[in-house]
Formats: C-alpha cells, structure tokens, sequence
C-alpha cells in the first residue's frame, strides 16, 4: 500500500508540474491573438478592429504573470478553463466538451480494437513462428510505413471519391442533428469507419512486431518449456505462462497510446475533416488562443497520467514482481 | 466588418497539392459529379473553418454566424452595399433612405416599418436607436471604429451625429446590422452574447445548430418576397481540401475556398454548372518596401523597381489567377476602382518595361557595373524579401520579383519567417521588402491611408500595426488623406484622391502586385440566378453582407 501512496504522490507533483508549465509555455509563445485574427482575414478585416478587438478579448487590461497565474489556479478549481478567443466568447469547457466525445469515441475504439487486434496476431505469429502468419507483417508494415496522411488521402479517393462507398469528410450528415436516435448514431458509424480503419490499418504493425518478437523469446524460457513438460493443453501454455509475460511491454505501450489519443488526432481529423478536439487544438495554436490550447493540453496532460496510473495497477495485477518490490 | 477567414496558406501549401493529386486520380477513372447536395429547396453552402461553436451574435467577427456568413440572412443591414462595384448607390433596405448633412457630421436615417422580427414583434426606429447607442457603448462591438456621439429618434427618423466628418465611413454605418431592442435591451454584457437563439428581420431563422452544420429555414412572411430556397444548409469543413472535394462532388453548391488549379480539380468536374467568380473590391496585395532603408529611400530606385515587376505573371502563377491583375498603375482594382480614377491615368496600363527602368536608374546616377547595380555613391543595392513559411502564393510572388529585380541589376534574395516573426517584423519595420495586403473599403481611401498615412507613421523599432509598414512620409499625402476625410465638397474629395493616386505612381512608397477578389465558388446544377461578370449585382461571396441579396435572386434550375 505504501508503494501505492508513493506513487499517488509523484503523479499528484507531476500533475502541478504539468499545469504550471501548461501556463506558461502559451505565455513565452511569441504572437498576439490580435494579430493573429488580423491575419488571418488578410485586409477583409480593416486595421481600424484592433482597438475593439483588444478590449474585447480583455487584453487591454494589465496584469502581473504572478496575478494571472493565481486567477488560472482559482478558476481551473472552479472547473473554468476561460474564454476562447477563436471561438469568442463561447468558454472553452464548451468547445472541448463538443469536440471530445468524437475524438475520444473514435480514438478510442480504433485504439482498443488495433491492440487487440495486433497483440492477438502478434501473440499467435510469435507462438507458430514461421508459419504464414509471419507474412502478415511485411504487409502490416508496409501499410504502417505509408504517412497516415498519405494513406487517409488515398482512402478518401479510392472509397469516397471513386467508388462512393463511404462519405468523403465530416462526422455525420450534414442534415442530422447530434442526439440519441438510429439515423444520426448509423451516420456517425458510416462516417467514422473509413477513418477507423485507416487507423487501424497503420497502428496495427506496430502492436504485431512488439507481441511477436517477445514471444519468441518468451517461448524459450525455461518457465515456457516446464509447462510443456508437465504436458499443459498448448492453449495454457500459449496463453497463461507466454503471453502473460510476453505481453509487460506492450501494455505500458497502449496505457502511453491511450493517453495520446486525444493529443494525436490531428492528422486524423484534418484529412477526414472530423469534428474532433486534435483539430480544435490545431486551430488554437494558429490563432494564439492561449485559453483553449491551455485547455486542451490540460486534458491531454491529465489523460497521459490517467492512463500511466491505470498501466501502473495492470502492471502490480500481471507482474508479482512489482509487488514484491513493492512490500 | 467584412468577413472573409483567409484560406490557411500553410495548408494551401502542404494539402493542396495532395488535394489537386487526389481529384485528379478520381478524375481519372472517368468518376462523375457524385454529390447529394442540394435539391428539394435546399441550397447548400461550406465554409472551410472547422468546427464552430454556438454563437449567433451579429457583431462578433469570431462568431459562427460570421465565419460561416448565416448572419447575413437572419439579420439586416440599413442599405445593402454591393463591394464589387463600390460606385453603385447603396440599395436601400432597413432603411428607406438616408440624409447626410454638408460636412459629413451628421445622418438622418428613415427606417422602413415594414419588417417585422421573426419573434413576430414589430421592427422600427427605437430598434435602430438602441442599435447604434449598443455600438456607441461597447466600444468592443464597435468594430468598424466609427465614433458615434449623439444618436436621437424623432418618429421613423433617426439622427446619429459625429464629431467629425465620417464620409470614409458612410458604408460601414449603412452595414450595421440592427438587432431587437425587445432582446438585447436586457443584456448584460453584449460583447459575450452567444445570442443562440436568435431573432432579426430577415428571411431566414435558425433551425437546428451543430459544431458542423447550421440550417436555416425560411419564413412565412418577410417584409420583400419570400425567397425561392427553403433551407439553407452551411456546413463547416475542416480545411481547403475537404471543402474542395465537397465542391467538386457536389455536396456544397456555394463556397468562398482558395483553390490552386481551380480549373481541374473544380470546373472540370461538371463543366455545365461549376462556376467560379472572382471580381475585384478596393482592396489590394502589394510589395512594402521599407522606406527608412537606405537605398530605397530613393524614389527612383522604387520607381525603376515597379517599372520590371512582372504583376501577370504574380497574379497567373503565385495566385492561381484567382487574384486578378492590377494593370493601372495607380493600383486601383479595376472595374471596381474605374469610378474613382484620376483623367490622367484612365486608360493606362502598366507593362514590364526594362529599358524604361534603366533609363530612370541612368538619370538618378545609379550604375551597372556588371551585374550589379550601384548607388551613386558606389554601393551595391541589395534587399532580403520576406514573408511566413508556407504562405506559397506569396512566396511564389516573391520569387518571380526576385527574378525581375536580377534583371535591373538587383539582388534579392528570399527569405521565410515563422507568421508571428514576420508580423512583429512588419508592424516594427524590421524588414527589406515584404508582400503583404492593404485594408479594404467602400472608397480607395481605406487601401491609401493604409499605405501612406503619416499619421500612422512610427520610427523603426516602433510597432505601427495600424498601417504604414513602409514608414512613409510624405506630408503632401497625410494632408490629402486628411482633406479625403474632412472635405465637404465633392471637388475637394476628388482633388485629394488624385493627388493620392499620383503619389503613389510617382513616389511608389508601396508596389502594388494584385487585386484582392471577393470571390465565390457556385454551382448552377439546382439554383440559377447567380451574379456574374454580365450582371454583378452582389457581392458574391457567402460570408458577406451581400450574400443575402444573392439568396433572394436564385431560383431553381429548371429540370
């Protein structure tokens, strides 16, 4: 238990760590919001704005660091992530709430599935080495290797553009309203597969290598070779004495791959144009909105713990060794 | 304000490219116009500008219904303006007529009484009066910057009274979009009115919301005739490409999205109906030349640089000819600018002339030694052209003058900067040479004083982002500017605005390169009645003010 508590206390510093940074990195970025909005409207929007637009976002008002880094501790308590600027004045907590369930259905699933997935095949391609399974990976590889970018243009000309089979972009119809009912929750399934599947496609090597190549050697342990001896069914011995041990690597992989979903979406969701938070952040950082990318990246920053505590408690189930340092 | 979201050049760069391959690829395989868009009274409209959030408030530049234009058909302005042919009296619309006084320090608008708010309230002159005393208040939603000082109403009259003359102004008070008093009244604090559910006095009203799709539905009564489209259907896509491809398929039938080769990856797609239309406003790109650097400080020297500037080919191959050339050499956009062009330079146009340029260089005691030129004082000219990484027009456009200037014996090399390097840079006059672009208006004064105004002038190291990048002074152009601004007459308005045009031909403080367009992207497969080249009644863009007398000239396409 007191292993428990260490830990608990080095994620709670890491947390303060990370929030402090968090505010500050936005701070040092060069740029002004201002200007960035000014930019972007290339002339259409006159010189005259800067003044109102400087008193609207409150930039007018002058405040110390030290000031500003209290106000961002006392409202981060009261759950207000602040006032975007791109979307003005929609509050952040808004934008990031209607953007997240898409990034974190959509990620999320793939995530999950391309593990399973890649660690069933890895497990079996590691176990029967050799056999035509080891074919998969030059060709899951080969599809890994293509830029994710490049692989989802090519989906979109292929299955959306020259045989229509899927839609080309967005997260559902553009005439379904987002609620609880079949025609929107069918859409929102048409629309997501083809990126699924490109996602899926392109992480799936990665989890085949990883699980293959610790089975092998794995299988040569001793331990492995006991169970055979006690004449063990091979599904046992496959399953309980190899892949349980096989597996240690690759779980802390998927804890730091589900933390990452939300930050490494992006590519994903410009090339589908999918309603997603990746985008969301994207467009924060072109537009210096310091109160949105803070917002996302706390978000991101908090999933990336969550996600190593969690692979911290699989860890102390499938390993006794972690426990037995632990006590 | 106008809005018009910038196509996001660092992903023209990267996506188009792949953008222009993969319709190309689909084209191909001999793949039709595949779409689902439209029919059924739908009018379907895109946007490239990611997921929106839900705020409908008119005054909000950052606002869904400002980046994707929906404000436009539920809101009104006083007159409806038309920027591509600034020349025109405005259409009178909310307001039936308007009366200024000699000096331009006061305007007695007549307010229609025939709309009526679609909360079924009824629309008059209080709802103007409490408009501009919202605007006079909230200097944050004022941001056209006009200095309201007294506003009255008198019956269906209003009087709104300025301290000084607001005759570069006039458009921007007739563009105010009026909201209901019977609403806003009670608002705390309208700069951060979401205003989800929003009433105005136009044909339209808000249907459904979601970060990715807007639909409005028509009305049953409206004070003019009822439009022909039922619904309009604004989709945000998340960047050029997607909202190319929507063109290209179909499932957007109007769009403002910069496309380079246009012609293949949209037109040739359905030849029949794909139509693009990219007319000039009074707003313009140009070549910023930092006046305090020595040489070029020297006139002559930028007059010679002008003189080998090769504006055809910046507008054919940097801007994909969606940027339409500028060939009076006064910089005004033409047809848009005809009105206002000085006599002495109608009918002129600016043509690459070297030997010209050389003689100029000869006469100010500049030599070419080699292929070097040089001062008279012996020095060779050299200057660093700079704009952002990824903005791939300007970078072509800087290259190709890059080429020309080798011709006159300059050496220009071109640099890339991150955009928050390069803005600092411009606004402190930390640099050789940039493209950039102007303001825009009603009037050319918008796109001079953004160039020359002395008043905006601010030493180098000083930040000026309000305009004069080129530190320029010239007290002959601030006190035209000025005279532009304050003359009662119109004589004395036109005596300043051709000194202004000849200031800038002959002093050349700024090389104008192209036109700005106010363009659109349209299908006429369901809807025809669009403006055109012939008949340029609006401007044709979504997301302006105009877009809503576009709406009511369409009409379905027969079959």
């Amino acid at each position: 238990m007191r292993y428990f508590a260490q830990r608990l206390l080095f994620y709670a510093v890491t947390a303060w760590a990370a929030i402090t940074i968090n505010f500050f990195i936005p701070r040092l970025m060069p740029g002004d919001p201002v200007q960035s909005l000014i930019n972007r409207y290339q002339g259409q929007l006159s010189t005259q704005a800067i003044d109102s637009l400087r008193t609207l976002f409150g930039l007018d008002e002058q405040q110390s660091l030290w000031q500003q880094y209290l106000d961002y501790w006392g409202n981060l308590f009261d759950g207000d992530l602040g006032t975007s600027f791109t979307y003005f004045p929609t509050g952040v907590a808004d934008i990031i709430g209607q953007s997240m369930p898409w990034t974190l259905t959509l990620m999320g699933i793939t995530t999950v599935l391309g593990f399973l997935l890649g660690t069933g095949v890895g497990i079996l391609a590691g176990w029967r080495r050799g056999s035509w399974l080891d074919a998969m990976l030059p060709v899951t590889t080969f599809f890994s290797a293509i830029p994710y970018f490049w692989l989802g243009l090519i989906a979109i000309t292929v299955f959306a553009v020259q045989w229509p089979l899927f839609p080309a972009s967005g997260g559902y119809d553009t005439g379904l309203v987002p609620e609880l009912s079949w025609p929107f929750i069918s859409s929102a399934i048409e629309h997501g597969l083809l990126p699924g599947i490109t996602i899926i496609i392109s992480s799936v090597a990665g989890w085949i290598l990883g699980m293959r190549n610790m089975m092998v050697s794995v299988s040569a342990e001793d331990y492995v070779l006991v169970a055979q001896a006690k004449g063990l069914s091979e599904r046992r011995v496959m399953f309980s004495y190899a892949a349980r041990n096989a597996i240690l690597p690759s779980i802390s992989n998927f804890a730091l791959s589900l933390g990452f979903i939300v930050g490494g979406t992006l590519l994903v969701e410009m090339v589908f144009s999918y309603p997603g938070i990746g985008y969301v952040l994207f467009q924060g950082v072109g537009a210096k909105d310091y109160p949105l990318m803070q917002g996302v990246f706390l978000f991101v920053t908090l999933a990336v713990l969550a996600a190593n505590l969690l692979a911290d408690v699989v860890y102390l189930l499938l390993d006794p060794r972690t426990r037995r340092e632990a006590s | 304000m106008r809005v018009r979201t910038r196509p996001r050049r660092a992903l023209t760069a990267t996506v188009g490219v792949l953008a222009a391959l993969t319709l190309l690829a689909a084209c191909g395989g001999g793949g039709g116009a595949t779409g689902s868009g439209g029919g059924d009274g739908v009018l379907t409209v895109g946007m490239p500008n990611g997921p929106q959030a839900d705020n409908s408030n008119p005054f909000l530049g950052t606002s869904a219904g400002a980046s994707l234009g929906y404000r436009a058909m539920i809101y009104e302005p006083l007159a409806m303006t038309n920027l591509v042919r600034p020349d025109q009296e405005p259409k009178p619309w909310l307001a039936t007529s308007w009366e200024w006084n000699e000096d331009f320090t006061e305007v007695v608008l007549t307010v229609n009484t025939e709309p009526t708010w679609s909360d079924g309230e009824a629309f008059g002159a209080e709802d103007v009066a409490f408009t501009f005393s919202l605007l006079r208040d909230n200097p944050a939603l004022n941001e056209a910057g006009v200095p309201y000082q007294d506003v009255t109403q008198d019956g269906d009259t209003v009087t709104l009274t300025f301290e000084t003359s607001q005759y570069v102004n006039q458009t921007r008070i007739l563009d105010t979009y009026i909201v209901p008093e019977h609403i806003w009244a009670d608002i705390e604090a309208p700069e951060t009115f979401e205003n989800q559910d929003p009433v105005g006095t136009g044909p339209y009203v808000l249907d459904t919301f979601t970060p990715q799709t807007v639909t409005l539905k028509r009305r049953d009564t409206y004070w003019q005739d009822l439009p022909q489209v039922e619904e309009l259907r604004y989709t945000s896509y998340n960047d050029n490409n997607a909202q190319t491809t929507a063109l290209a398929n179909g499932d957007t039938e109007w769009s403002y999205v910069f496309m380079p080769d246009y012609e293949q990856v949209f037109i040739e797609r359905d030849p029949d109906h794909h139509k693009l239309w990219f007319p000039t406003g009074l707003g313009i790109h140009g070549l910023w030349i930092n006046n305090e650097v020595a040489p070029f400080d020297d006139p002559a020297l930028r007059r010679a640089m002008s003189l080998v500037i090769d504006r055809a080919a910046i507008s054919e191959q940097a801007h994909a000819g969606l940027y339409p050339l500028l060939e009076n050499p006064t910089g005004l956009p033409l047809p848009a600018g005809a009105s206002f062009l000085a006599p002495e330079y109608q009918g002129e146009t600016q043509e690459v002339d070297v030997a010209a340029a050389k003689d100029i260089l000869d006469e100010a005691g500049y030599t070419l030694d080699g292929d070097t030129l040089r001062t008279p004082e012996g020095d060779p000219v050299s200057l660093t052209l700079t704009d952002p990484a990824g903005w791939s027009d300007y970078l072509t456009g800087l290259s190709i003058i890059s080429d020309n200037l080798k011709e006159i014996g300059i050496e220009a090399t071109v640099e890339t900067q991150t955009v928050d390097a390069w803005t600092d840079d411009v606004n402190n006059g930390d640099f050789d040479a940039t493209l950039h672009w102007t303001n825009t208006g009603a009037t050319p004064y918008d796109m001079y004083q953004n160039i020359m105004d002395g008043e905006l002038y601010k030493p180098v190291g000083e930040s000026s982002p309000g305009g004069n990048f080129g530190r320029y002074r010239n007290d002959e152009a601030t006190a035209a500017l000025a005279d532009y601004r304050n003359a009662s007459d119109e004589e004395a308005r036109t005596e300043a605005l051709y000194t202004l045009q000849r200031i800038l031909v002959e002093d050349v403080p700024m090389i104008p390169t192209v036109a700005g367009p106010i363009g659109a992207e349209y299908s006429t497969k369901n809807w025809i009645g669009w403006p055109t080249d012939v008949d340029p009644y609006a401007t044709p863009q979504p997301t302006q003010r105009g877009a809503l007398d576009v709406v009511l000239h369409l009409r379905p396409a027969e079959g």
